[in-house]
């Protein structure tokens, strides 16, 4: 359906890898700029760092406390304090965090001063997430958000025909305010409206009043900071989607009906990391646990109820770098097919169309991955299953190899199983 | 009234120009030396990244014409970083492009000097009388680098807001320092007796 674009690729690659220095006079020679060579003060070392305003600096998570503090005593690298910047500016959406640098009390020692201005509004595009797969074609997810005073107005557009069993297409649209009242209480309104379109081998395999066209999703939610790094989200997702098999009383009178899936959302999620882009040895930890509760109390059509846990742990050491995942869900009830799990994309179950395993998707999934990438190069191992019965279930894995740097990653994946693998092969960032 | 105002409005137009950024040609035996004292680079924003103890590069190229400005004959593109030491206050440059070189303490004019003094030219085989044109472009690389991804890609995907401004700007990015000196017409004949 989809044929891999040659040209498109190699624009891909291009846009990704070469520096768009063309219009500046110089060498090719890219220069690291905090070698202590090249900087004669690097050899000085950071007698204080704070953060100002100081009320800013008291809002920092205490694991960037922490980072920020373990600088003092450390020779002056701007990289890393500017990587500190940009940790803080994330932290506390400013638009920008002013590094400032004066001679300290001692002797070659120097303070360090972290500057947020308050501005007031900004103005962002980012592209979320940007895909090609050989057997699902382009994904591209692209967002325009508008900041002022605390609160997040944004807008976007999506295609994706890889997380799911159909492809949707359409807008997304939010308002979040990060803070109400305290600074641990967030909250956001999404509004979601896509159209879908579907592979043939799932439409073989549902039954017509399982195959909507369109689908609407108004989703208000909270955001409660339990713990520094435990937040939980709570809300209500208020779904409706168009299917196309109309009701055969209403035959007569209509062409479709309109069904909705209104469940109670609710997700505990962890963040942690540990060590900074100098350290020798850095990790990070991710973790969520998810329920979603369809119920007649809100008047849904659809009942049941999702549960999905995941967990993803990175190690870095020097140029090396492992990643574990974990995935495991269950969905309970009559689920529209938007809720059951998928493998088989450029996610999990590399290797493996999603479309030749499950075109329908699984009630229940159990998913684990390993990826090792020494400078860039992956290798990455991927098992699972998907299953609606017992009977269903079956263990499938799959290999690959590729490239991975920041988030761009290319690969190719090949299915592990007998007869002809057809390798799967993908590009893309952030995804 | 209003052509008084008119005619000292040339006039200081005229001698801002006779003031402009210059740049010195100076031939000693094949070799095309440069210099420009009007023009100081250390200066303005990143003049204040370098006293805020942050490393700055500078990308520097030197074409030269000759015979006419159709066509140039050569060009040299070097890069420098420059850093300026808090507690001593004085100015440190590396010669990052081969060959590399290192000069230290310095003041900003030294500095500057001694950079535009690495990018002298070989004018062996260029006839003494032919006219020749020389441009020195520097640009002090700015905060956000150079690369498409550099700084731009987030736990929120990529940021195309930067991504735009430097995608179509063939010329330097707004707010980006430049300068760009220019000689000529002159002759080799011309620099050997001493006249520019």
């Amino acid at each position: 359906m989809h044929k891999l674009s040659l040209t498109g690729l190699l624009t891909l690659l291009v846009l990704a890898t070469a520096p768009l220095g063309a219009n500046t006079p110089q060498d090719a020679q890219d220069v690291n700029l905090q070698d202590s060579n090249l900087n004669v003060n690097a050899r000085y070392i950071i007698e204080s760092i704070s953060v100002a305003p100081e009320k800013q600096g008291a809002k920092l998570s205490a694991p960037l406390h922490m980072e920020i503090d373990q600088m003092v005593g450390q020779n002056l690298d701007h990289s890393l304090l500017e990587s500190l910047g940009k940790k803080i500016k994330e932290e506390l959406h400013v638009p920008d965090v002013n590094i400032r640098i004066a001679k300290g009390q001692m002797p070659e020692r120097v303070v360090v001063t972290f500057e947020t201005p308050q501005s007031q509004s900004s103005f962002d595009v980012n592209v979320g997430r940007f895909l090609y797969h050989s057997k699902q074609g382009w994904t591209g997810e692209g967002t325009v958000t508008y900041r002022h005073e605390g609160n997040d107005l944004s807008f976007g557009m999506i295609s994706d025909g890889d997380r799911l069993a159909e492809r949707y297409a359409g807008i997304q649209a939010g308002f979040e305010r990060r803070k109400i009242g305290t600074e641990r209480v967030g909250l956001r309104f999404r509004f979601l409206s896509y159209h879908q379109q579907w592979n043939n081998a799932t439409l073989a395999a549902a039954t017509p009043d399982q195959i909507y066209r369109t689908r609407q999703h108004f989703i208000p939610e909270m955001t409660v900071i339990l713990a520094t790094p435990l937040t939980w989200d709570f809300g209500v997702d208020f779904a409706r989607y168009r299917i196309a098999t109309p009701y055969p009383v209403a035959l007569a009178t209509s062409g479709a009906r309109t069904e909705s899936s209104n469940a109670v959302v609710s997700t505990l999620r962890y963040h942690q990391r540990w060590g900074s882009g100098s350290d020798p040895d850095q990790q990070e930890l991710s973790a969520s646990y998810g329920i979603r509760s369809a119920t007649g109390v809100f008047e849904s059509d659809a009942i049941f109820t999702r549960q999905l846990a995941d967990a993803h742990y990175k190690y870095k050491h020097g140029h090396n770098t492992v990643k574990v995942g974990f995935l495991a869900g269950r969905i309970t009830g009559d689920a529209p097919l938007y809720e059951r799990f998928i493998l088989g994309n450029a996610e999990t179950l590399r290797g493996w169309n999603k479309f030749d395993y499950r075109p329908m998707g699984g009630s229940h999934m159990v998913h684990g991955s390993i990826d090792y990438s020494y400078s860039g190069f992956l290798v990455f191992y991927d098992t699972g299953a998907l299953w609606d019965t017992k009977h269903d279930r079956e263990q499938k894995q799959s290999l690959g190899v590729g490239f991975s740097e920041g988030g761009f990653e290319i690969a190719v994946a090949f299915p592990i199983r007998t007869g002809a693998a057809n390798p799967v092969f993908y590009v893309g960032v952030n995804f | 009234m209003r052509t008084w105002w008119f005619v000292a409005t040339f006039f200081c137009g005229v001698g801002m120009a006779m003031w402009a950024e210059e740049l010195m040609l100076r031939a000693q035996e094949n070799r095309l030396e440069f210099s420009a004292p009007q023009v100081h680079f250390i200066t303005g924003r990143p003049k204040e990244r370098l006293q805020n103890a942050a490393p700055v590069a500078f990308d520097m190229r030197v074409s030269l014409w000759a015979g006419n400005r159709n066509y140039v004959k050569s060009t040299l593109t070097a890069r420098f970083v420059i850093s300026y030491d808090l507690f001593e206050e004085r100015y440190s440059v590396t010669k990052v492009s081969a060959p590399s070189r290192n000069a230290n303490h310095m003041s900003a004019f030294e500095a500057e000097a001694w950079c535009l003094q690495q990018m002298s030219m070989d004018v062996t085989g260029v006839p003494a009388d032919q006219p020749l044109w020389a441009k020195m472009e520097i640009r002090a690389e700015d905060e956000h680098g150079s690369s498409l991804f550099r700084g731009k890609l987030s736990e929120n995907g990529i940021s195309l807001t930067d991504y735009f401004v430097e995608l179509f700007s063939g010329r330097p990015r707004p707010g980006q320092s430049h300068w760009e000196p220019e000689a000529g017409p002159v002759t080799l004949e011309q620099l050997r007796r001493g006249k520019r």
